[in-house]
C-alpha cells in the first residue's frame, strides 16, 4: 500500500483501538446525544408542532452537540504524554495527521448517529426505515463537513488554555450553513422527497465539505508546528 | 526602527485626518441637509446613509483580514499579522453598527426590530465569526502561535461567506432588494441626490477606515516596540 495511506490508517487504527479499548468517548457521546434530544422533547410540545418539522432540527442539534465532545476529546487525548509532539516528530506528513484524526472522526461521530437513529425514531414516532437509504446519504455528507471543519478547528483549539469552551465559540458560526442545509435535508427526506429535488442543498453541503477539507490541507502545517 | 516610527507617522496621517474630517462633514451636511427625505419611508430613511456604508466597511475589513492572513501564512511577516488584527477589530465594529442601525430602522418599517432575513441572518453570523476571531487573538499569548491561528481561522472565515449567503439566501428573504446596483444598471434605483448623499457618505466611511488602521497598526507596532526594549533591558545583565 502507498505509504500515505499507510500512514493515515495507522493514525486511525490507533484511535480506534484506543477506544476500543476504554469505549469513554462512544458512551459519554452517545448518551449526551440522548439527553439532548430527551431535552428537547421537554421543551417542545410534540402534542402541537408536528414530529417531521421540529424532528430533523432536534436530530443535528443532537449530533452537533454530541460531536463536538467527540471533537473536543480527538485532540485533547493527544496532548496528554506528548503524543501530538510524537506524531509530529513521525516521518508522516502533516496532511495524514488530519486525515487520520478526520477519519477517526468521522467514524466515531457515525457510529454514535446510526445508534441514535433508532431512538429517534421511537421517540419521535416518525418512520426512518422508508427513508433511510437518502437519510444516510444526508447525514454522511453533513457529518463529513462538520468533521472537516471540526478536526481542523480542534487541532487549533486544543493548545488554548479554554480549550473546551473555545471550540464550539470557533466551529459553531462557521458550521451555519452546513447545518441549514441538512436540517432542510432531513426534513424533506422525511416528507419523502427524492435526492434529486434539493440539488441545491446537496451542492451546497458537497462544497463545503470540499471547501473545508481543502482550507485544512493547506493550513494544517501551520497549526501543527511546534 | 524606533526613530522611524515617531518621526514618520504623522506627517503622513494628519493629511489623511483632515482629509477624512472634511468628507465626513460633508457627508453629515448631505445626509442632513442636502438630500430631500424619502417620500414613503419618511425621515428614517436617512439611516441607510450610515448603514449601507457600515455594511461595506465591515465586508471591506474582512476581506481585508482574509488577505493579510493568506499574505501572513506565506511570508511569515509579522506586519501581515498586525494588518489582520487591525482590520478584524475595524470589521467588527462596523459590523455591529450595522446590526443596531439595522434594527433602529426595521421597526418603523417592517413593524418588527428583527426578522430572520438571509441578510441580517448573514450579517449576525459574520459578526459572529470574527467575534470568534477576536477572542481566539485574546485566548492566545502574543507570538507566532497567535499569528498562524489567527490566519488560519481568517481565512477560513472568510471562505464561508459565500456559503452563509447561499444557505440563508435559499433559507428565507425578505430584505429591500439592492437599489445602487440593479440589473439595469449602477445606481437606476435611487434618485440622483440620494444617490450623491450615499457616495459621499461611502467615501467618508471608506476613508475613516484607512485612519483607524493607520492608528491601529501604528499603536500595535509601538507596543512590539515597547515589549522589544522591555526585554532587552530587562534581562539584558
Amino acid at each position: 500500500m502507498h505509504p500515505y495511506l499507510n500512514q493515515i490508517k495507522a493514525i486511525v487504527r490507533k484511535d480506534l483501538v484506543t477506544e476500543l479499548k476504554t469505549r469513554e468517548l462512544f458512551s459519554s457521546m452517545f448518551i449526551f446525544a440522548v439527553l439532548v434530544i430527551i431535552i428537547f422533547i421537554f421543551s417542545v410540545d410534540l402534542s402541537i408542532v408536528k414530529a417531521n418539522e421540529v424532528g430533523p432540527g432536534v436530530l443535528w442539534v443532537a449530533f452537533l452537540f454530541a460531536g463536538t465532545m467527540g471533537l473536543n476529546r480527538s485532540f485533547m487525548l493527544e496532548k496528554e504524554n506528548g503524543c501530538l509532539e510524537g506524531l509530529i516528530l513521525t516521518p508522516a506528513d502533516r496532511t495524514a495527521i488530519y486525515f487520520g484524526k478526520l477519519i477517526s472522526n468521522l467514524i466515531f461521530l457515525l457510529v454514535m448517529e446510526i445508534f441514535i437513529l433508532p431512538l429517534f425514531m421511537i421517540f419521535f414516532n416518525v418512520d426512518l426505515i422508508a427513508h433511510l437509504g437518502p437519510l444516510l446519504v444526508v447525514i454522511f455528507m453533513g457529518t463529513l463537513g462538520f468533521c472537516a471543519i471540526g478536526t481542523l478547528l480542534s487541532s487549533l483549539s486544543s493548545n488554548l488554555k479554554t480549550r473546551e469552551i473555545m471550540l464550539p465559540i470557533l466551529l459553531y458560526p462557521l458550521i451555519v450553513p452546513v447545518v441549514i442545509a441538512v436540517v432542510k435535508m432531513t426534513g424533506q427526506v422525511l416528507d419523502g422527497k427524492s435526492l434529486g429535488a434539493m440539488m441545491n442543498w446537496i451542492g451546497l453541503t458537497l462544497a463545503f465539505d470540499i471547501i473545508y477539507i481543502g482550507v485544512s490541507i493547506l493550513t494544517i502545517d501551520h497549526i501543527l508546528e511546534e | 526602527m524606533t526613530e522611524d516610527v515617531a518621526e514618520e507617522t504623522p506627517k503622513e496621517n494628519y493629511f489623511l485626518l483632515w482629509l477624512t474630517a472634511v468628507v465626513i462633514f460633508a457627508a453629515i451636511a448631505a445626509i442632513y441637509l442636502y438630500v430631500p427625505t424619502d417620500k414613503t419611508e419618511g425621515p428614517v430613511q436617512r439611516i441607510m446613509y450610515f448603514h449601507i456604508p457600515s455594511a461595506w466597511l465591515s465586508f471591506f475589513a474582512f476581506f481585508v483580514v482574509f488577505l493579510c492572513s493568506i499574505l501572513f501564512l506565506w511570508k511569515k511577516d509579522r506586519e501581515w499579522d498586525i494588518y489582520a488584527h487591525a482590520s478584524a477589530e475595524i470589521g467588527v465594529i462596523f459590523c455591529s453598527l450595522v446590526l443596531i442601525t439595522g434594527p433602529i430602522w426595521a421597526r418603523p418599517i417592517w413593524g418588527a426590530w428583527w426578522v430572520w432575513d438571509a441578510r441580517l441572518t448573514s450579517t449576525l453570523i459574520l459578526w459572529l465569526i470574527y467575534v470568534a476571531y477576536l477572542m481566539l487573538r485574546s485566548q492566545t499569548a502574543p507570538g507566532s502561535m497567535r499569528a498562524r491561528y489567527a490566519a488560519v481561522l481568517g481565512i477560513a472565515g472568510f471562505l464561508d461567506i459565500p456559503l452563509i449567503h447561499f444557505s440563508v439566501l435559499w433559507w428565507r428573504a425578505f430584505h429591500p432588494q439592492p437599489k445602487v446596483i440593479t440589473s439595469e444598471g449602477f445606481g437606476k434605483g435611487l434618485d440622483t441626490s440620494m444617490m450623491m448623499t450615499l457616495l459621499i457618505s461611502l467615501a467618508a466611511f471608506t476613508l475613516l477606515y484607512f485612519v483607524l488602521m493607520g492608528q491601529r497598526v501604528r499603536q500595535e507596532k509601538l507596543r512590539d516596540e515597547i515589549d522589544r526594549i522591555k526585554k532587552e533591558k530587562l534581562y539584558s545583565h
